[in-house]
Parts: structure tokens; sequence; C-alpha cells
């Protein structure tokens, strides 16, 4: 960028051309006042605070938006404008109900410093008291447009940082109101509860329902750490007054990663089941009852001693990597067995066959590509994936393809199209017959010459020779005509992604991952030597559990006794029903559940925030889980347990 | 040097302001050299006489509040309101987003009234739209907050026994 000179306050400064005036003054440490500029969003000149005087500019002009040009001659604290802004400020005051006696924001609101700062100590004009109203039925937010100053940051967070295009301005004029869809109240609308908008409000007009009154950031201890709810591997900052969590927000809002979703930020902020505070064992009535570690250790030993053979060990991949190892080698070491898996290795043993089965594919996950590139993508296929409910992130990268590249979207799913709102296309296909269609697809761009076969391509080519379009049309129950739509769009995509996951990824069919493989690489759909596929992975250290070996698998031979380290991950149906059947259960975990009421031995764990330790995202980024919260009633940490029980076994923890 | 006389009223408020300056503790002793209080709440003096600063504490409600602040304005040099309702309506002017009528409608008519019907005389002075002082009578200095803290008391008064109209610095100023 080229480098231009202006004068600001009679000083000579520098900037970049393309940049703002206002952008120039932050860069060079020139004080302007601002409200409804946000870092990471677009530049309106709604609020009119940054005005500045610019030499042959008739009239004040909001620095924001200025362009900043070689030669510009700018004032930005004159008593002129410094009237101008006290006088917008009390205008602000007069619209809505600013009082800040019981507002959640006091002391934490930009409006309330802004009005320190100007020392706006009355105000000259009336005050219009409309008569608006609360929307409080969302599961997460309260819009109180009394509050609102239509700064518009909220509906700019929304579109630019969540692309959920849920929040914007209706009415004009002196009606104008933030509101969400068609004036729908927010628990009704398209809201995905992702909480940009909280974090954008520079008042207390939107605010979080969860940890209210709480404390403010200021009261605060803030931790910067890592997301234990998905494999993406957000950055979360978490505010901390007292061993409490009171709010959790993203570091930015610019960037590729300046989204949350709702459970990072208010997920991990909901009320949670009884903790488990001491180890428990059956009673002779058949009860879980409290005891001491010793006599949790007896009960195991007796089982252990009886039969080694067929004991298993089964781990979470919320649990940080230095847990996951130190339980790799309980398993082998003191239990003594070399049946291990963890709550989601089915899934990654599937995705590492059908990565292995390309090309005999040495570089296992990491060809595939990192996320951030779903948002140069010109067309995403999802496919068996449910992104919003598993990732929710890569769902709002995808949305931000679409809104902000206009890309295409193509979604494969025989139950439903998870983006009804977003996708351009909607595949059904019969049941389990996404494989054929997969080769179908490849069939149908080699016959259209859309794919260009490498030396290694062609192979794949080959074997599709025999392919008729016919019986895909059969088999999957889909339309030739739909199939070459979707075969075009991606065919004729430069940035095509794929992206495919649990739906998908549970039916074990590794050759359908090795065919996408294949369209990718036959369309050059590949960032350097990495392919535009994405595997969702549920667990945040799923791949860090996977480079460690520990997802070997154990659910092929029911085993006879289980250590369970659930921790505080939530369990689903299917593993209650697997865990019937299994006569010796041992579960150290977080809260009481119905996992821990089918056990026989329980043992405490520590939650996320009480936890420290390595993550590895699925991008493969290494990422450190900070400890947030001391943990409760000086619980024994996750490692100790473990150690405290080999020792007691007698048996040596490398 | 002869004291500063001093009268002051609360209208619609909850006091919280003239706690607060009592809240000045060992500093009232100072002051009791400088300043004299003629008719307010802390004397229970009604009549107001002349002097020299007036301190209106809460917002303009009902006819009574309308006259009282005339009044103080009439026998003062120098006004100085205390307080959010006073400086911009605060809480007392949230009634303003219902008509009058309602408003009373929901205090005698509901669930938890003692009363069965509005209560009328002569006495009882109408309600108006609740305004802050300074759209009533003209007021000279401002200390919000709710209450202002003592400190932010002490140093307006301050700066008025130095001759001085105070505007609280950035520092001290607070509308909680």
């Amino acid at each position: 960028m080229n480098e231009i000179t202006l004068t600001i306050n009679d000083r000579q400064v520098k900037g970049k051309g393309g940049d703002t005036v206002l952008e120039v003054c932050q860069v060079n440490g020139i004080d302007v006042p601002t409200l409804c500029h946000l870092d990471g969003l677009t530049d309106v000149g709604a609020c009119r605070m940054c005005v500045v005087e610019i030499e042959k500019e008739r009239r004040p002009v909001p620095a924001c938006t200025y362009p900043a040009r070689d030669g510009l001659v700018v004032k930005t604290n004159t008593e002129q404008l410094e009237k101008y802004r006290r006088q917008i400020l009390e205008l602000i005051f007069t619209e809505h109900n600013h009082f800040c006696m019981f507002c959640e924001k006091s002391g934490d609101c930009e409006l309330q410093q802004l009005a320190y700062r100007y020392q706006m100590d009355n105000v000259r004009y009336p005050y219009t008291f409309p008569s608006l109203s609360v929307d409080s039925l969302s599961d997460y937010l309260v819009i109180d447009h009394n509050r609102c100053i239509l700064c518009g940051r909220c509906i700019r967070a929304c579109n630019e940082v969540a692309a959920s295009h849920t929040l914007d301005f209706s009415q004009r004029g002196w009606k104008t109101l933030v509101t969400a869809d068609l004036e729908q109240p927010l628990g009704e609308s398209a809201c995905l509860l992702c909480g940009a908008c909280v974090q954008a409000c520079p008042t207390g007009a939107i605010f979080n329902k969860i940890n209210l009154y709480k404390g403010r950031p200021d009261e605060c201890q803030q931790i910067n750490t890592v997301c234990p709810d998905c494999g993406v591997g957000c950055e979360l900052n978490v505010l901390v007054k007292d061993n409490n969590l009171v709010r959790i927000e993203a570091p930015t809002l610019s960037g590729s990663k300046g989204a949350l979703c709702r459970m990072g930020r208010f997920g991990l902020l909901e009320p949670t089941p009884s903790r488990i505070t001491s180890p428990l064992v059956r009673n002779k009535q058949g009860e879980l009852e409290e005891c001491t570690l010793d006599k949790a250790v007896q009960v195991m030993a007796k089982r252990l001693a009886k039969a080694r053979d067929g004991f298993a060990g089964m781990i979470s991949t919320r649990l940080p990597s230095e847990t996951l190892s130190l339980f790799n080698r309980f398993i082998s070491e003191v239990v003594g067995s070399d049946l291990i898996d963890t709550l989601d290795g089915e899934i990654y043993r599937t995705i590492s066959d059908g990565i292995r089965q390309f090309q005999n594919n040495k570089k296992g996950l990491d060809i595939e590509c990192p996320i951030e590139d779903i948002l140069e993508a010109d067309c995403i296929i999802a496919i068996g994936a449910d992104p919003e409910r598993t990732n929710p992130i890569v769902s709002t990268l995808m949305r931000r393809a679409v809104s902000q590249q206009k890309a295409k979207l193509i979604v494969i799913n025989p139950s439903r199209d998870v983006f009804p709102l977003w996708s351009d296309l909607w595949l059904k296909p019969n049941v389990d017959s996404e494989g054929t269609l997969l080769n179908g697809l490849a069939k149908i761009l080699i016959d259209k010459g859309l794919a260009t076969s490498g030396k290694a391509g062609a192979d794949f080519i080959q074997s599709l020779s025999q392919y008729e379009t016919s019986e895909v049309v059969s088999t999957t129950g889909l339309e030739k005509e739909r199939l070459e739509l979707a075969a075009e769009m991606y065919g004729q995509a430069e940035r095509g992604v794929i992206i495919y996951g649990e739906e998908l990824l549970k039916k074990n069919d590794a050759s359908s991952i090795t065919t996408m493989l294949h369209l990718a690489s036959i369309t050059g759909n590949q960032v350097g030597d990495k392919l535009r596929v994405i595997s969702l992975k549920p667990g945040a250290n799923s791949r860090g559990a996977w480079e460690l070996g520990l997802a070997k698998g154990i659910k092929q031979d029911k085993p006879k006794g289980l250590y369970l380290f659930l921790a505080d991950e939530p369990e689903s149906e299917e593993l209650l029903h697997w865990l019937r059947g299994v006569d010796f259960l041992v579960a150290q975990a977080s809260y009481y559940s119905p996992v821990v009421y089918m056990a026989d031995v329980v043992l405490p764990s520590l939650i996320w925030a009480e936890r420290e330790g390595k993550y590895i995202a699925m991008d493969g980024r290494v990422h450190e889980l900070k400890r947030v919260l001391e943990p409760k009633n000086g619980l024994l940490r996750d490692e100790e347990v473990l150690i405290e029980i080999s020792k007691k076994l007698g048996r040596k923890l490398s | 040097m002869a004291k500063v006389k001093i009268i002051s009223a609360w209208l619609d408020a909850c006091s919280g302001c003239h706690m607060s300056f009592l809240d000045l503790d060992e500093a009232l002793i100072g002051l009791a050299d400088k300043i004299e209080l003629l008719a307010t709440p802390i004397t229970d003096i009604k009549e107001f006489t002349p002097a020299d600063v007036g301190i209106i504490e809460g917002a303009v409600s009902n006819e009574h509040d309308e006259e009282v602040a005339k009044k103080i304005r009439a026998n003062c040099k120098i006004l100085m309101v205390w307080g959010d309702c006073a400086v911009f309506g605060g809480i007392v002017s949230m009634r303003n987003l219902f008509s009058i009528e309602e408003v009373l409608d929901r205090y005698y008519h509901t669930e938890g009234s003692i009363c069965d019907k509005i209560p009328s005389s002569e006495d009882i002075p109408p309600l108006i739209k609740v305004k802050p002082v300074n759209q009533v009578v003209k007021v000279d200095c401002y200390v919000p907050g709710c209450p202002p803290s003592a400190k932010a008391i002490h140093y307006a008064l301050a700066e008025l026994l130095e001759g001085r109209i105070p505007i609280l610095p950035s520092e001290i100023m607070r509308f909680d």
C-alpha cells in the first residue's frame, strides 16, 4: 500500500492509502472518541461521535468513514467539535431510557464512559420517553430497546461476524428499532444464539441472560483459554470473579475466528448437574455410597485380580493430551490391558481409513485444508454433516462464504436440508447411497470434461469406467438433472470445499471418504498440497487422542470390565445403550448422570474450567487449555486420581 | 467571614442524596464552620428564607414539587441539584412511560394495594409528567449520581465555597 502523509492537529502523521481518517488517527495514537465503530466491523458513520474538521470541508465529517488522502489537514479536538460531541451525547440520552442505576451494563458501558469523559452533568433537552418493549424470551439473550442507541453494531456483528443476518433495523426515523427477522421475537427468529451481538453492543441494549449482575469486567480476572466443546478450537476469553464464571467472550470480533457459537459463549455457563465430590461404591443394598479412595481402589483391585483379561479403558476427548497420555499408560501398565478407545474413536478410525486408502496417502489428517479455507470457497458441499449442531463455527464460516463470497452451497443429506435458508441445492439421496452418489458425481465430472486426471487419479478414473449414471440414478433415487447440476456447480468451482461429518462417518464407510478426496483431487480443488476436504471432528482433543494412539477400538467385543473416563462430557443415548452388558464399570466423571448410576465404582473428575493441558484442534493446531477456576472442595486432579490408584494397586505408573 | 447559608429540599426521591451528604462524616465538622443549614430536611425547618445556595434532590413530579422548586429558586443565589432524579429525571421519571391514570390505577387498583380507591383531596397535589429540575427552574450546577458519592458532594460544596461553579471531573462523576 502506498504511504500517505496527513496533518492531524498540526502534526505530520503517516498512514496507508485506503485507510480512513480514524484508522490513521488510531495508528498514530491520536485519540478520537467513537461509539458505532468496532474493530472488525464495517464503519457506517452512524453516531457522529468521531466527527473531525477537515480543511476545505464545509462541515465536520465522521472520521470513521472519511477516506484519508495525502495532504489532508485534519483537526480532531477543537472546542467546537467537543461541543458537538457533548451535544450528540445529550441527544442520545434523551432519545431512549439511559438511566444507569439499574442497568446491567453500568460500569462497562461505552455510552456512560463517553458521558463521563465529556462531563455531561446535565441534559439540556426534554426526554422523549418512548414506550419500547423488552424481548427476553430467547434462551440466552435479552434485547431491551430502551437502552438501544441504534449504532447498528449488533446488526453488523450479526451480518459480518456471525453471518446469520437475523438482526436488522425496522421502521424509520424516530421509530427505528433493531429487530430480528421481520419483527419476530428473538426466540422465534432465525437467531443462532451465537452472541456476537452481545459482545458488540456498547450499552445494555443486548445482554446475556446467564450470570446477570455477577460482575463487571474491571472486577473480573480475564483468562484466555480454548473451548472444550468441539474440535474447532476457538479461543475463549473467560471472565471470572471469586472463582465463578461470569462471562465468555471472543478475544476479538475481527478476523476469521472472531465468532463464537452458542456452546462456547453461553452453553459453558449453563447450570450443571450436581458435582461428584468423593469416590462412590455400591453398598450391600446396591446403592452408590460415598467412600474413601482406598475403599474404591479395593473394590477395583478385587475385580482386577479376578479377571484382568477383557478389562478396557475408554476416555473422553475433552481431556487434554497430558491426561490422555497418562490414561493410556494407566490402562496398559496398571490395568494391564491393551484395550483402549476414545468415546469418538470409531469416527476417527473411519476418517483415518478413508484417508489412508487415498493414493496410499502418508500425510494422514494433514491432507485436509484448515477450516479458514472455507471463507474463500466458491462452492461448498456439506455431506452427512450438520455443522450447526456439531461444530457451529464451521457453519458460520460456511454462511460467511455464501453471503460474502457468493459461494454455492450443496447439501447432501437423506433426511433434511441442514441449511434450509442457505442451500442452493439439496440432494436427498436414498439412505446409505451417499457412496454411490459421490462416485456418480465423479463419473459425471469426468464425462463432462470437468475433471483433469493427474497420474495419481488415473486408477480412480479407471475404476469408474464401468459406472453407469442410470445405476446411480436408481440407487440414489435422484434425478439425473439434479446430479448433473451438482456436478457442474462443484466442477466449475475454483475453490470448492467438501465438508463431511458425523452422520456419514457413523456408517463406517471409509470408501466414501476416499472418493471425496479423489473428487477434490481430480477437480483440482486443492490449496498447496492439501485437498479442500474437511471432516468434522466432535471432541476438542479428538485429534490429540488419535495422535497418541488412544483410538484403538474396543467396541467389536464388548469388554467385561471398563474404566470409563467420562469427565464432564455430555453422554449420548448410544453410549448408555452400549454400556449395558458391561458387567463391571468404573466411571470417573464430574457430574451425577445416568452413566454414573450404572457404575460399580465412581471416581470424581475435574471440569473443563478446572483443567489445564494441551488440545490438538481438528486442523492440527495446538492450543493450551488454561485453568480458569480452582478445583471445587480441593478435589484431586484427574492425573492424581490415576496416580493414587496405581500406587494403591502397587503398580508403578511411568 | 459570614457563613454560607444553605436551604434544601427533597422532591420526588428516596432521600439518598441527603444521606450521602451526611456520609461526609468528619468532613461535616470542617464544613460546619463555613456553612449554615436553614430550611432543609435535616433541620426539619419548612419555611424557606433567603440563602446563598439552594439544593434540590429529586425530580419534579407533582404541583407541590413545582412550587417548592420555584420557592427555593426565588430564595437562593445559586441553585445546585443533587442526584440523577433531579439532574436527569432518573428512576422516578420512568413512570412517564405510562399515563398518570395508568400509574394511579396500577398503584391503587391491583393486588397488594391497601386502598380500594384513588384517594382525592385538595391537600393532595395532582401528579404531573416527571421532569428534571432544570426543566422547571434555572439550575446553576449539577451533581449526578444515584446517589452522588459523598466525595462528589464534598467536591461540589468545596468548589462553591471557593467561589467557583462546580463541574464534576470525569473521575468523580458517576450515574449509578
